[in-house]
């Protein structure tokens, strides 16, 4: 178990404090629904595609497009980064993007409803790279009615 | 657009404080915590969609359950003999792991394998004409490396007695001839006058937690 950076290896934990984080201003948490009302969208950092699509490349700030029929026989991952396991996205791609948890929640009433179409950035980018891309699929995500994302970290 | 998030590393959440982070103690890489364990996936997944109802923000909430390390068998060998023997290529390696990988490709009805669109003979001719000296631009080696990881990786969960995930790591890094090939294209790589070459050989080839192996 890793609870902080210090019960980390050393050279795990050095890496990670290596790694410069943006600030922010402000923190909106905005209201909304109750979750049995809500259309939540999945967006993953971890580099996720279609196999065939555009892989990842160093500095890339824009994301993929994973529609919610894709199966996860069709997901690769292209991350840049080799700094994290992927023997449990190789054995289950729920581990790491949790598409048929989600399906199953919104499938028993628990959550309103999934979004059609579901988001991976690769986490690895400078802010500003993916900046115009994500304020591009914050209208997206309006036009496909989502009014809850739930963001995944890998 | 409201949202909620998971977190892995809490040192980072509390410097970027998003609206909402529901931290765990998961391995990186594994941000639900176990793979093909729905139920403690579901319980982390509704943690953090319970927590659109709070506008306290920035909020962080500590996950309750942890997951402990995977159990370690102490002396795992691997089980059938990928030692590199004496007339040995990475060639000859590559093809002794296809019945393993399509035997774990049969199991999962799925793989991981697949970004380079390359088939792993020629990935591995790739790397083996990098070392000669012909390096290739370094995104298509990055991408046929990272392929063949996979591709070994996935092959030794299908052994007969696979161990951990962190022990057939332990394997890859110590016993196979990619893992030696890679280690040796470092250096090649590090003195490239492509910068994308240098990336690749600082930050991007070989995890932090491998490169003590390097000379």
């Amino acid at each position: 178990m890793v609870k902080r950076l210090s019960d980390m290896p050393e050279v795990e934990a050095n890496h990670l404090r290596r790694i410069e984080c943006p600030t922010f201003d402000d923190t909106p948490a905005l209201p909304g629904k109750p979750l049995n009302g809500r259309r939540v969208v999945l967006i993953s950092t971890a580099g996720l595609h279609k196999r065939g699509d555009r892989p990842f490349r160093p500095g890339d700030g824009s994301y993929r497009v994973i529609p919610a029929e894709t199966t996860a026989k069709e997901l690769v991952m292209s991350h840049i980064s080799v700094n994290f396991d992927r023997t449990g996205f190789q054995q289950d791609l729920n581990v790491v993007f949790p598409i048929d948890r989600l399906r199953e929640l919104a499938a028993e009433g628990e959550v309103g409803s999934m979004a059609s179409v579901h988001y991976s950035f690769m986490g690895a980018f400078p802010p500003a790279a993916a900046e115009p891309h994500a304020q591009h699929l914050a209208g997206l995500l309006k036009a496909d009615k989502v009014d809850a994302a739930l963001l995944v970290p890998v | 657009m409201p949202t909620t998030s998971i977190s892995l590393v809490r040192e980072h959440t509390e410097i970027v404080r998003p609206p909402r982070a529901l931290w765990v103690t998961f391995e990186l890489g594994r941000p639900l915590g176990i793979p093909d364990d729905a139920p403690f996936q579901r319980r982390v997944v509704k943690a953090a969609l319970e927590m659109l109802a709070r506008t306290d923000s920035p909020l962080i909430a500590d996950y309750p359950e942890h997951v402990e390390g995977e159990t370690d068998f102490t002396g795992w060998a691997c089980p059938i003999n990928l030692a590199p023997i004496q007339i040995d290529s990475l060639a000859a390696e590559i093809d002794r792991l296809a019945p393993w990988y399509d035997r774990a490709v049969g199991r999962r009805g799925r793989t991981t394998v697949g970004v380079s669109g390359l088939a792993m003979p020629a990935a591995g001719a790739l790397v083996m004409r990098a070392l000669d000296g012909a390096l290739p631009p370094a995104q298509v080696l990055k991408e046929a490396i990272d392929d063949l990881r996979a591709y070994y990786l996935e092959a030794a969960s299908a052994f007969p007695s696979p161990g951990s995930a962190t022990t057939r790591k332990k394997w890859f890094w110590e016993e196979t001839k990619l893992a030696q090939a890679v280690l040796a294209l470092q250096p090649r790589l590090a003195a490239s006058d492509d910068p994308q070459h240098k990336i690749l050989a600082n930050l991007t080839l070989i995890p932090a937690t491998e490169r003590h192996r390097l000379g």
